[in-house]
């Protein structure tokens, strides 16, 4: 496996509309390393609140008996998209890729197939 | 007519920074270790933290586990590699490299793990405390350099971690003490994680000890715990002795609600720091202990300085 650096980079680079990615540990909210982002955007913060909605997700499934696993949740604003994507870890311990994309850029299917590829190259 | 010498003017400090301080000194000294990029160890009540070049390069405490046992625990390293890797480490040449040049770890997963390990102990190592902390100045943790944390943003995160545990349940007494599991009406469905940390609570483990059994994270299990304590499902366990007077002088810390291996019982909370007439109420302490209120950490750094001399 690469580093986490190149893996995001990557994500960056060759996911056409990408403005920032982060790599997320969902029980403390922490991100574990971010790229890309703006001021006005911070990437950790948006890390943070992103953990609730992962959590909220678990919750409700896990409500509903539902037994299978969240791959990826995608969520449209007028503008971006966000995307996140789970990764569960060896160690059992959750880790999330969570992807900024400018709508007017990007091709979700094409996003969402890169986002699985590079969360195989991680493989944490 | 007289003339009238104005006084020179007051200096004014500047609020921005002022506020930024209070609120980012969780420890004076090691902002200023940082400033003059120092290598050494930094050893605080709560744990240690190793800088190479005013980076934070590791970080332990007593309360959570090292990076060796994150790494062994779920058999992501063998114990007798780990053991190897240390044994051949010197100052030149860290663990990390053996581990990654024996083909034995992945870098990203060694960085992610070492990422988690190093924020996980500075969490507790940075926990406030009663007596100031001593830097010895010497070489780099024999680890070797994995990713170096500068110093805001390992204080800015651990500031964060505060506020989610206060979040969640803003009581920090079942952080330390043995946990007891309480019956509620109402049960919540639990993940598997919180199930497999419920199945473990006998009343006599605390946090530390669970979080070591499962090879968990320490803050993570703390995530856990409190999530627990605010369903209703556990509580920490009161004490059956009567509170005994302390004769100590580290009772003075207990009074602070520092995390230590040893739980202060529930008496020894509301005792007096010295010189102080009226004991707060144990809950007032407790608030005390984990505020993060400007005026109350600037009042324990100046106890912390004065108590330096």
């Amino acid at each position: 496996m690469a580093n986490t650096e190149t893996c995001l980079k990557e994500a960056l680079a060759s996911i056409e509309g990408a403005t920032g990615v982060a790599l997320v540990d969902y029980t403390s909210g922490m991100a574990l390393g971010t790229m890309g982002g703006s001021k006005t955007f911070d990437l950790n913060v948006a890390a943070a609140g992103n953990t609730d909605v992962v959590r909220a997700k678990m919750r409700t499934m896990e409500h509903l008996g539902l037994k299978g696993e969240i791959e990826d949740i995608l969520i449209t604003l007028s503008d971006q998209y966000h995307l996140i994507r789970l990764i569960s870890g060896r160690g059992g311990n959750g880790l999330f890729l969570y992807l900024v994309l400018d709508a007017k850029r990007s091709n979700l299917a094409m996003a969402r197939h890169q986002l699985k590829r590079i969360e195989q190259d991680l493989e944490v | 007519m007289t003339v009238v010498d104005l006084p020179p003017p007051l200096p004014v400090r500047d609020k921005a920074t002022a506020v930024e301080r209070a609120w980012g000194g969780v420890s004076p000294m090691l902002t200023r270790l940082a400033a003059e990029r120092a290598t050494g160890v930094l050893v605080r009540e709560g744990g240690a933290l190793h800088l190479d070049g005013g980076l934070v390069t590791y970080a332990e405490s007593p309360l959570a586990l090292g990076l060796d046992a994150l790494l062994t625990a779920h058999g992501t390293v063998r114990g007798e590699v780990w053991r190897e890797a240390l044994s051949r480490a010197d100052e030149h040449r860290g663990v990390a490299r053996f581990l990654l040049s024996g083909g034995h770890l992945a870098e990203g997963a060694l960085q992610l793990c070492h990422l988690a390990a190093l924020y996980d102990a500075a969490y507790f190592a940075l926990a406030p405390s009663s007596t100031p902390g001593r830097f010895r100045y010497g070489v780099g943790h024999r680890l070797g350099a994995v990713v170096p944390v500068p110093v805001a943003a390992l204080e800015r995160e651990t500031l964060r971690r505060r506020d989610l545990l206060h979040r969640i349940w803003p009581d920090p007494r079942p952080d330390q003490a043995p946990l007891v599991r309480t019956r509620t009406a109402a049960a919540p469905r639990l993940t598997g994680r919180q199930q497999s940390l419920l199945d473990r609570i006998d009343g006599t483990r605390t946090a530390a000890d669970l979080a070591r059994e499962l090879g968990r994270q320490a803050f993570h299990t703390l995530v856990d715990v409190r999530r627990l304590a605010a369903a209703g499902l556990i509580a920490p366990r009161p004490s059956p002795e009567p509170p005994s007077p302390p004769t100590a002088p580290g009772a003075a810390s207990a009074a602070y609600g520092v995390p230590g291996p040893v739980p202060p019982p529930p008496g020894a909370a509301g005792l007096p720091p010295p010189g102080l007439a009226d004991p707060p109420p144990p809950d007032i302490a407790e608030r005390l202990a984990h505020t993060t209120d400007p005026h109350i950490t600037l009042l324990k750094r100046l106890r912390d300085a004065l108590e330096a001399l």
